[in-house]
């Protein structure tokens, strides 16, 4: 019993962590159509960022994430202006590897910048652990979690509670009529993609308390994130949410069962099968899997 | 991406003929190792490539998960050698026949997904094959990788020298070169490009989907794993980083979409650019710098011309010959600010 | 030949196709009319397979068509045009044709001989290299029909291919149509251009609201009540 709940509580807490870069990659598959193979590369440059501030300052890697997350938002103006923009209405072929090309070009700028050195973020309480109810909950992963869920949660009062947020999900269900009513649809695409990478930069700074750095590190959350992401259901934020607590208790229960191997692979089994029998996913709507297609 | 025109093969017969010669010729002319090594890369990448186009370039599913043929060609020939005793030769028929199989089961499930939702349930089966490569250690060794004893002679197709690899790649690509000419002159060929035309219309006209997509992913995957058999035997080395991993299924990609995504010879082309210019980065600058570099000619690749140094040619040539703008005129205008 | 029973339609609630029941004999020439939204290629399309109606059956030479997809059907020999056309715009005018003719069994070299005649047929002949997204609508149009005349079909289903057309064209296109039926073809024809629909058709359907409120002779169907509310203000000119 004890165990369990401590496989959920484990579970919960990565899953929460999951969370917010998924929420990002579902919201710019919503709105641009546009599959992000480079989202987990801006969480490595939040980490790699969080890292640099936190040993040449000597801040605190929390305080840290409010300097770098706007960091990552330029980053991601950036790439937006150069290459998503110019994606829109192209070829599928260009969507898919012009930000596949954006992540190795990152992973390998990461590389040649910071070397493949394995670092880590260490603070006083990086150790520190509470005990409520006899379960050991570390005291920086529970402060990551609270933030990315807080994030996750200002996001999607972001999208459904003000004009902006309703211009958002006009473009996303209809990019040409949204065009007409006066909607700035290039401006939507630059603002969601950036954002969405800023919250990805984000999470990497959480996190980097807690896991180790190093320019490869996107690799090992992105296809996870896919997952997630079409579980949800490509476009779906809540649906995202949802999917990101399922894969952390999945992925914690599955590795205490079976062994991280097993665990990967049944996620990506249980992926999948999602994406045979239900390629829309658990919350997406129905019809979203045949868009982008020619 | 212009099909079945004759004028275009009867002049590249014409061409072909003294290519075929002076490729049959060259292990005579260039006997350094790092050249002619270089060169059989080259073929390995460019008869991938065509594989992959096959799937990717007719059918219109832009696969991520082709290295699991790669790696089940090249550690099916492997361990039938290694435990069995049977040749690869043998075992390069073996392992396409699996691959064969497996793309076809995967064609089966993925026919009805459509663009990014294709790509990542590819990427997906790639990563699925690659786990139980690291991880059936009692099968593959894992991470150690598995070695093919040195002189097996030519009855096992592992040889000394490197110049019967030369001609063994030549033959590889010229399989898959031949195969994929054969698929365009057919019914299958016309098939699928109506099918990735408008899949609406072609099945208005009697195409059945499935049988198409699911033969083009079969044929693809058995190509593919015919060169995963060539690579085990020719580096005699193989661990799941140099096969299965998702980076041989994007670099097949990249090397097919630079050369010209659709088009017959394009891949090939493609690396015959790529591959050298890849090693020449990477000598000169290193491996981060060289993929930075490479991860750019992507980009600008698919941004400025998403049919490839090949397709952009043929759309030129199409366009001074028909007078008229062609349909990529409405593509990659969107993007422009 | 062609038996439509009870056939319905809901998409999300909304029905399209409200418990349609009509047939087609075989050689006849039926049109299909009825305003804009009426559910005419909705109808269509449960004939050809492109959508399974929710309740209802169709029925091809006595055989129930239900488990076929459309493919299946057009092999069987269904053919159709589509109102918002479809060519495969990469290929030329031949390659579009030589793929209809490929799935009557023949190999590439008979399709291309048929897509060929076919073309000549339809007076397309000097465009067989053109690429298909090049032409003007009124010739797209036209390849769509060529296309699917070269599957061989049995029963045509046309989908307003003669709006757009100039009166000579519309003309041409009615001489063909005559032509074709009288070697045989049956023919089921959507049309906005009531004039040239009245001229050839022997039964007329009218579609409302998803109801067929009408069906007969042209010149009885003209004169229906229901029918010229419908029309009110559209006039209806008998055959």
């Amino acid at each position: 019993m004890q165990l369990t709940l401590q496989i959920l509580a484990n579970g919960l807490l990565l899953g929460g962590l999951y969370a917010l870069l998924a929420v990002g990659l579902t919201l710019i598959f919503g709105v641009l159509r546009v599959v992000n193979f480079a989202h987990a590369e801006f969480m490595m440059l939040g980490m790699f960022g969080v890292y640099w501030v936190w040993r040449m300052t000597g801040l605190d890697p929390y305080l840290a994430v409010l300097v770098v997350t706007p960091l990552i938002l330029l980053v991601g103006i950036v790439c937006d202006r150069l290459i998503i923009q110019r994606t829109i209405g192209a070829p599928e072929v260009t969507v898919v590897f012009a930000t596949l090309g954006l992540s190795i070009f990152l992973q390998n700028a990461a590389l040649m910048l910071w070397t493949a050195d394995i670092r880590s973020v260490t603070t006083p309480y990086s150790a520190m652990v509470l005990t409520p109810f006899g379960l050991r909950v570390s005291v920086p992963m529970l402060i990551s979690f609270a933030v990315a869920m807080l994030a996750a949660a200002g996001l999607w009062l972001f999208l459904s509670r003000t004009l902006y947020g309703k211009a958002v999900q006009a473009v996303a269900q209809n990019r040409e009529a949204a065009a007409l009513m006066g909607i700035n649809v290039r401006r939507v695409y630059l603002w969601t993609f950036s954002v969405a990478v800023a919250a990805a930069g984000t999470m990497g700074g959480l996190i980097a308390p807690l896991f180790t750095v190093y320019p490869r590190v996107g690799m090992s959350y992105i296809v996870t994130v896919f997952v997630i992401v079409v579980l949800g259901g490509l476009g779906s934020v809540p649906g995202a949410v949802l999917a990101a607590l399922l894969i952390g208790l999945i992925e914690a229960a599955a590795g205490f069962l079976f062994g991280a191997a097993w665990a990967e692979l049944s996620y990506f089994l249980i992926f999948l099968a999602v994406l045979i029998a239900r390629p829309q996913g658990f919350f997406g709507r129905r019809g979203a899997e045949v868009f982008a297609g020619r | 991406m212009s099909l079945g025109q004759p004028n275009g093969l009867r002049w590249s017969l014409v061409v072909a003929l003294p290519v075929a010669v002076a490729l049959l010729a060259i292990p005579a002319v260039v006997t350094d190792v790092f050249w002619l090594g270089l060169g059989i890369t080259v073929l390995m990448w460019a008869a991938l490539a065509t594989a992959w186009n096959i799937s990717a370039g007719l059918a219109g599913g832009l696969s991520l998960g082709h290295a699991a043929y790669f790696g089940v060609g090249a550690y099916t020939a492997t361990l039938l050698f290694l435990r069995l005793g049977v040749s690869p030769w043998l075992g390069l028929l073996v392992g396409a026949a699996l691959a064969g199989a497996l793309g076809a089961a995967i064609g089966a499930i993925t026919f009805r997904l459509r663009g990014p939702f294709f790509v990542l349930a590819t990427l997906a089966f790639g990563i699925v094959v690659h786990i139980a490569a690291v991880n059936w250690r009692e099968l593959t060794r894992g991470a150690a990788g598995l070695l093919l004893p040195f002189g097996g002679g030519a009855q096992n197709m592992l040889f000394a020298g490197i110049a019967p690899y030369w001609y063994i790649g030549l033959g590889l690509l010229a399989l898959t070169l031949g195969v994929t000419v054969a698929i365009r002159r057919s019914q299958l060929g016309y098939y699928l490009v109506a099918l990735r035309e408008d899949e609406d219309a072609a099945r208005a006209l009697g195409v059945r989907v499935v049988r198409c997509k699911v033969a083009a992913s079969a044929i693809s995957a058995a190509l593919t794993a015919c060169g995963g058999a060539f690579y085990a035997t020719y580096i005699q080395y193989i661990d799941p980083s140099s096969t299965t991993q998702f980076e041989i299924s994007v670099q097949i990609a990249l090397v097919a979409i630079v050369g010209g995504l659709g088009t017959t010879l394009g891949p090939a082309l493609g690396a015959v650019v790529v591959v050298p210019l890849g090693e020449i980065l990477r000598a000169w600058l290193g491996g981060g710098p060289a993929l930075m570099l490479y991860a750019l000619m992507l980009i600008v690749i698919v941004l400025a011309a998403p049919y490839g140094v090949l397709g952009l040619l043929q759309r030129l040539v199409a366009r001074l010959r028909s007078g008229r703008g062609p349909r990529g005129a409405a593509q990659g205008s969107g993007g422009r600010a | 030949m062609l038996e439509v029973r009870g056939v319905t339609v809901d998409f999300h609630g909304l029905r399209a196709v409200d418990d349609a029941s009509f047939r087609v004999d075989e050689g006849r020439i039926a049109g299909l009319i009825g305003p804009n939204g009426a559910g005419k290629t909705t109808l269509f399309n449960t004939v050809s397979g492109m959508i399974k109606p929710s309740a209802g059956s169709v029925r091809f030479e006595g055989r129930d068509l239900a488990r076929l997809d459309p493919a299946d059907r057009s092999r069987l020999g269904i053919g159709r045009t589509f109102q918002i056309v479809k060519p495969f715009g990469g290929l030329s005018v031949r390659d579009n044709v030589l793929v209809g003719a490929l799935t009557r069994g023949q190999s590439v070299g008979e399709a291309r001989r048929t897509a060929e005649a076919t073309l000549e047929r339809l007076d397309m002949a000097r465009l067989a290299d053109v690429r298909a997204a090049s032409l003007p609508l009124a010739l797209r149009k036209r390849l769509e029909l060529a296309r699917a005349l070269a599957t061989g079909p049995r029963l045509l289903l046309l989908d307003e291919i003669m709006g757009g057309l100039n009166p000579t064209e519309v003309n041409e296109t009615l001489a063909l149509i005559r032509a074709l039926n009288a070697e045989g073809l049956t023919l089921l024809i959507i049309e906005h251009n009531m004039h040239a629909i009245m001229q050839i058709a022997e039964t007329v359907l009218v579609l409302n609201q998803g109801r067929i409120i009408a069906q007969g002779p042209p010149a009885a169907v003209t004169r229906d009540p229901q029918v010229i509310a419908v029309y009110l203000g559209v006039p209806l000119e008998p055959a």
